[in-house]
């Protein structure tokens, strides 16, 4: 009898051992910080502290050739705060170029006497690519940021002001510009 | 086992004519002649875990092999070990990693099973403290980013190695161990076990850890499972005395 039961007890203990899949679903989280993106406010060239909304922008990025992405970041939209992927190829120094256009919406009209603005913004940084976890890997963060609005005859951005040289999170802004 | 079976009901049968017998005399007191004795043996017993040459055959991206003992101590103690090698390449969609190294456990078993006559099969449970030396090489990973507004995510296939790591855990084990032919044993187990030191390469973790198995990001706890064959070299035997009537 007992020894029965201790053969009963072994199939069973290994049935279950042997069905057992231990691997966790190993899925990075949402909610886990990875790889941020540049955080841009608006603000008043008047009132420097406070938020003015670009109206009617658009957002525009530039690939590895410098070649102009049609998709939009940002679509003809009221904000005063925009949310950028930046580029990244290796952990040198890098730079993305983004075109903020605004008004998009007098471009789009038919009426031939107003038009939209197009500003381009040059952002340089330093990848460093950082470990997360098991499920996320690596995410790049950015140091030593700097902004420049290239300037052109009609410009509608005055003046840029970096708030953090690094770009660790998303949870506050990176960059003023004001309009 | 059958003949086990018989064997064991016509002793109980003798016996139960002898407790008869000596019923009838009267006598209250335990006698010499009212025991009956077993040899146990007593000795190293040395195996190795088959699950780990099994899936090195079996997965190509895992080589291990252990080697365990135990030496029992005393009727239900057994000082128990192990020592082994693994390998795992470990590939996800954003990272490619290779950890090696050796281990070694060392601690203590207790045999809950109460055998009857002549038998040494285990249920045990018991407590280890392990050790690793191990070393991680990360071929490549791909930069996690949720923004795919611009071509394919960054991969680097550059690989660095991290070397001279170290773990150490405590393990909880319970299993069993059943004499299949003549001093050979199979025997299976679970192991529960608790990270308490362990080093983390620089800007990197780690994935596992051999001996430990699986590090969860989420705690310091893992756990592990065992198949074992064994074959026991007996050393010396120790008489088992079963007393009359209290089998």
């Amino acid at each position: 009898m007992r020894q029965n039961l201790l053969q009963k007890v072994f199939i069973f203990t290994f049935v279950i051992i042997a069905t057992w899949s231990c691997e966790k679903d190993d899925i990075c989280a949402t909610s886990t910080p990875t790889t941020p993106h540049l955080i841009i406010l608006f603000n008043d060239i008047n009132a420097p502290d406070a938020a003015k909304n670009a109206r009617r922008l658009s957002v525009r990025g530039f690939d590895a050739n410098n070649v102009e992405i049609s998709e939009q970041i940002i679509a003809n939209i009221d904000t005063d705060s925009i949310a950028l992927p930046l580029r990244f190829e290796g952990e040198t120094p890098t730079t993305s170029r983004f075109i903020l256009e605004k008004d998009t919406d007098f471009f789009l009209d038919d009426d031939p006497l107003t038009n939209s603005n197009i500003d381009i913004i040059t952002v340089n940084y330093t990848p460093e690519f950082v470990y997360v976890s098991q499920a996320c890997g690596y995410k790049s963060i950015f140091t030593n940021l700097s902004i420049s609005v290239e300037p052109d005859a009609d410009n509608w951005i005055f003046n840029s002001e970096v708030l953090n040289i690094t770009v660790e999170n998303e949870t506050q802004a990176h960059i003023i510009l004001r309009h | 086992m059958k003949h086990k079976h018989t064997s064991y009901c016509v002793i109980s049968f003798m016996l139960l004519m002898f407790v008869s017998l000596t019923s009838v005399s009267q006598n209250n007191t335990i006698t010499e002649q009212d025991t009956i004795t077993y040899k146990q043996k007593y000795g190293l017993r040395l195996g190795i875990d088959i699950s780990k040459p099994i899936r090195s055959f079996l997965d190509e991206d895992y080589t291990g092999l252990e080697i365990n003992g135990d030496y029992r101590l005393t009727k239900r103690i057994y000082l128990a070990g192990e020592l082994g090698t693994e390998e795992l390449t470990n590939t996800t969609e954003y990272l490619d990693v290779t950890t090696k190294g050796s281990y070694f456990k060392a601690g203590v078993d207790y045999n809950f099973y109460r055998n009857w006559l002549d038998m040494e099969n285990m249920i045990y449970g018991g407590f280890r403290v392990g050790v690793s030396a191990f070393s991680q090489t990360l071929n490549g990973f791909t930069v996690y980013n949720t923004d795919q507004y611009y071509e394919a995510p960054f991969t680097s296939t550059e690989s660095q190695e991290f070397n001279g790591l170290s773990a150490i855990w405590a393990e909880m084990i319970i299993g069993m161990k059943v004499e299949v032919l003549n001093n050979i044993y199979v025997g299976l187990n679970a192991q529960l076990k608790g990270r308490i030191t362990e080093d983390k390469p620089e800007n990197f973790g780690n994935l596992f850890i051999p001996g430990f198995n699986k590090v969860f990001d989420s705690g310091r706890f893992g756990i592990g499972f065992g198949y074992n064959v064994s074959y026991l070299i007996p050393i010396y035997n120790k008489d088992k005395k079963v007393v009359l009537g209290q089998e």
